[in-house]
């Protein structure tokens, strides 16, 4: 996926210039996926841009009840993962809940193209992430939806509405489906402007990536 | 310059030590003094977290044991594996476990730097290359030059670094290509006489130079080599003992 990236300092004020793309193609069940949020948003805010989040289907085989974790997985695998967040990303350590089971992303993301369509999928993406990974709440359930929603600024009916009648559901599939014919095989996969990062990476990467293509931050 | 350094590892002391909470023994194979590659020995103790850092150098990573997790990328690696890094290209958090054995082979001195260092996260290579493969995703194939010889891959043909396994019957003769930027012949299993030193496993020859080196034999039990040769990027980075430099020589020094 090639994007075109903001006019260097040189030429800016010579032609409007298409806004710098950030794109994110992510699941909202992965873990470093919810760590990649506090930093695109810090991107937003510290760059004036407004990233685009995208759904890369992780597990497509979880069910819509989700799936328990056994308890190999609930002992080692999460002290594993717990110590590499501390490394990571420490802020987050003390906030994030590991959930018992893995979740169903599908309505997930229906969700947020409802969100999208409204122009408010940027903070949907951001209160649901919370949700999950903070608040223990399950985001293959509805009221999880509802509740992100809220958050959000959109009208709780509404999402309910457009959940439960699956408005949004091929619109989903068609974002998912998106995500397979660029080769997205990283959760998340950043791209920003020209350049794509696979995986997790450190916030001043981000920066670093974002600024070699004349975008400077706005304040 | 031609160079060629022959390590016996059973020949040099291991010590335990500690660095960020994670506890290990280490052997230092070579010290990358004066420009010389430097190699390390770690026996990592079973660890959820060896915390994320990169190296001011170009790195091979050669698990002879147990097996190494990682958060992002090839997630599992068990021994026989490699996990190679260009310079300034962090890695990890990782967990060891399972009687973890591993080589650190690096053509000069690259120091060690953790990534929770912001400013260090500032001076990653940004294009920098990370590859990491076991021995068990390839298949081997006959080498025709040596009856009885074979030779597995363990990058793709033409990633720039290159990284295969040779296995040579007893008494094989073996002789290998110049290697223009550094290439480490790694005793893996059985034993191979080197410049006339029987060499037993993890022991290895270091060769470097516009000329081939001399060639090396096969012992009486035959030998299985990993040959780790370095491309162009050995030439970048290295420790000029200012600033981020320096504070990577000195962590590698605690470290060992």
């Amino acid at each position: 996926m090639t994007e075109q990236a903001t006019a260097s300092p040189e030429s800016q004020g010579q032609a409007e210039q298409p806004p710098f793309r950030i794109v994110v193609f992510a699941d909202f069940v992965c873990p470093y996926s919810y760590l990649t949020v506090s930093q695109v948003d810090r991107l937003a805010t510290e760059y004036g841009v407004r990233p685009i989040w995208r759904p890369h289907w992780l597990h497509p085989e979880t069910p819509p009840e989700g799936t328990p974790r056994g308890p190999e997985e609930t002992s080692a695998r999460q002290q594993r993962l717990l110590a590499w967040i501390k490394d990571m990303s420490p802020e987050h350590l003390d906030r994030i809940r590991i959930p018992e089971k893995r979740q169903y992303s599908f309505l997930a993301f229906e969700a947020l193209e409802y969100a999208a369509a409204l122009g408010l999928d940027f903070e949907f993406k951001t209160a649901l992430y919370e949700l999950m990974w903070t608040a223990r709440q399950d985001i293959g359930e509805v009221e999880t939806l509802v509740n992100a929603a809220q958050i959000a600024g959109i009208a709780p009916e509404d999402m309910r509405y457009a959940m439960e009648n699956r408005l949004y559901a091929q619109r989903a599939l068609d974002a998912v489906n998106q995500a397979r014919t660029l080769g997205i095989t990283n959760t998340p996969t950043l791209i920003l402007g020209r350049t794509r990062i696979n995986g997790w990476h450190y916030y001043e990467v981000l920066q670093e990536v974002i600024e070699k293509q004349g975008l400077r931050a706005v304040a | 310059m031609q160079r060629c350094h022959i390590v016996d590892a059973a020949q040099l002391p291991w010590r335990d030590s500690a660095s960020g909470g994670v506890a290990y023994a280490c052997q230092v194979l070579l010290d990358g003094a004066d420009g010389a590659p430097e190699a390390l020995r770690f026996r990592f103790r079973d660890c959820p977290s060896v915390y994320a850092h990169m190296h001011l150098t170009s790195q091979f990573q050669l698990l002879l044991h147990g097996a190494m997790d990682f958060p992002r990328g090839v997630k599992h690696l068990e021994g026989l594996a490699i996990h190679y890094t260009d310079h300034n290209m962090p890695y990890g958090p990782f967990a060891v476990s399972g009687g973890h054995e591993m080589l650190v082979l690096h053509p000069k001195a690259g120091g060690i730097i953790s990534m929770a260092n912001h400013d260090a996260r500032r001076k990653i290579n940004l294009t920098g290359r990370l590859y990491a493969t076991g021995e068990d995703a390839w298949d081997w194939s006959p080498l025709p030059e040596i009856p009885g010889a074979r030779v597995k891959p363990l990058m793709p043909e033409h990633f720039g670094p290159m990284a295969m396994l040779v296995q040579l019957p007893p008494g094989a003769p073996l002789t290998t290509a110049p290697a223009a930027f550094g290439r480490y012949e790694v005793v893996v299993e059985g034993s191979a006489l080197m410049d006339g030193q029987d060499i037993l496993a993890p022991g290895f020859r270091y060769v470097c130079g516009p000329e081939a080196p001399t060639a090396l034999t096969a012992g009486d039990e035959g030998v299985t080599l990993a040959l780790l040769g370095f491309d162009s990027d050995a030439l970048e980075g290295g420790l000029t003992g200012e600033g981020l430099s320096l504070e990577a020589e000195q962590a590698m020094a605690r470290a060992i």
